[in-house]
């Protein structure tokens, strides 16, 4: 079983790319085949340097590491990326920028996808 | 006037925020994902100041951005807000 | 000056930063001797229920209920 995660929304704004990374590591617990993808505004999620001091949140720069360790591909859109404002060295190791065509391509080689 | 701004430079929230701060020669206050104006070119040539929350920041991995935007903390807003005629928002 | 503070807060408690934001503004005006108001509205009344279980975010029942403490006024 394939998954592709696809988050559109930055973190801590809302609960959607917190939501996003808990069913990742969800389904990675079952063993499924997971595949995150940060557009748009999701691309914020693989910023390096988050600090979430004494705020309460869960850093999710930290949860994207663990992801990767725990086998998840994480993959970010070329051209989110520019529009945010982001380059390559401000991204968090081992995450892979991608065209939006291979973001397609992992959607439709997927068995389900869920949008946040 | 004050305009504080929560939404990101892809919304449309965002984006009329920043533009009514321009058109009214308003000061701005980024928090919340408006913090990501803070790396966004819509900001280039933005005549009043534009301050922006240092924690709101830190979450973000913005700690150390370097264009001219003030980052404060949350007892300087108050004292904006209440020196401040009006504050609209948060947009 | 001694202001008031008025925050209208219509967001229901986990779902958007406004729960955090609003504590913080609520908290430093409260620090620096203003008065604070907050008016929950629509789905902003659910940060009042009893006995609620957040983790990994900042939690609307706990951090309320000390700003109430320090004087916050808060209307549903």
């Amino acid at each position: 079983m394939k998954l592709s995660v696809l988050l559109i929304k930055p973190p801590y704004g809302d609960i959607q790319a917190a939501e996003a990374v808990r069913h990742a590591m969800g389904a990675i617990g079952d063993e499924i085949d997971v595949t995150l993808l940060l557009v748009d505004d999701g691309v914020y999620l693989a910023k390096k340097g988050q600090d979430v001091a004494e705020s309460g949140y869960t850093e999710l720069g930290e949860s994207v590491s663990d992801l990767i360790d725990m086998g998840c591909s994480v993959l970010v859109e070329k051209n989110s990326m520019r529009e945010a404002g982001l380059d390559t060295e401000d991204i968090i190791e081992n995450v892979k920028v991608v065209t939006g065509y291979e973001i397609s391509e992992t959607i439709k080689e997927s068995d389900k996808t869920m949008i946040f | 006037m004050i305009v504080l701004i929560k939404n990101s430079p892809a919304t449309s929230e965002g984006r009329r925020g920043l533009k009514i701060a321009r058109d009214s020669s308003a000061d701005i206050v980024l928090l919340q994902n408006g913090v990501y104006f803070a790396i966004n070119e819509m900001l280039d040539g933005f005549c009043g100041t534009a301050y922006a929350v240092e924690e709101d920041l830190k979450m973000r991995g913005l700690a150390d951005i370097k264009r001219g935007i003030k980052k404060i903390g949350w007892p300087e807003l108050i004292d904006l807000m209440a020196n401040e005629e009006r504050v609209v928002g948060m947009f | 000056m001694a202001k008031t503070f008025t925050i209208f807060l219509t967001t229901s408690p986990y779902q958007s930063e406004n729960t955090l934001t609003a504590v913080r503004i609520a908290d430093s005006a409260l620090a620096k001797g203003h008065r604070v108001n907050l008016i929950a509205s629509g789905d902003g009344v659910y940060c009042f229920l009893k006995g609620q279980k957040a983790k990994g975010l900042p939690h609307a029942g706990d951090l309320f209920s000390e700003l109430i403490k320090k004087g916050l006024k808060v209307y549903l």
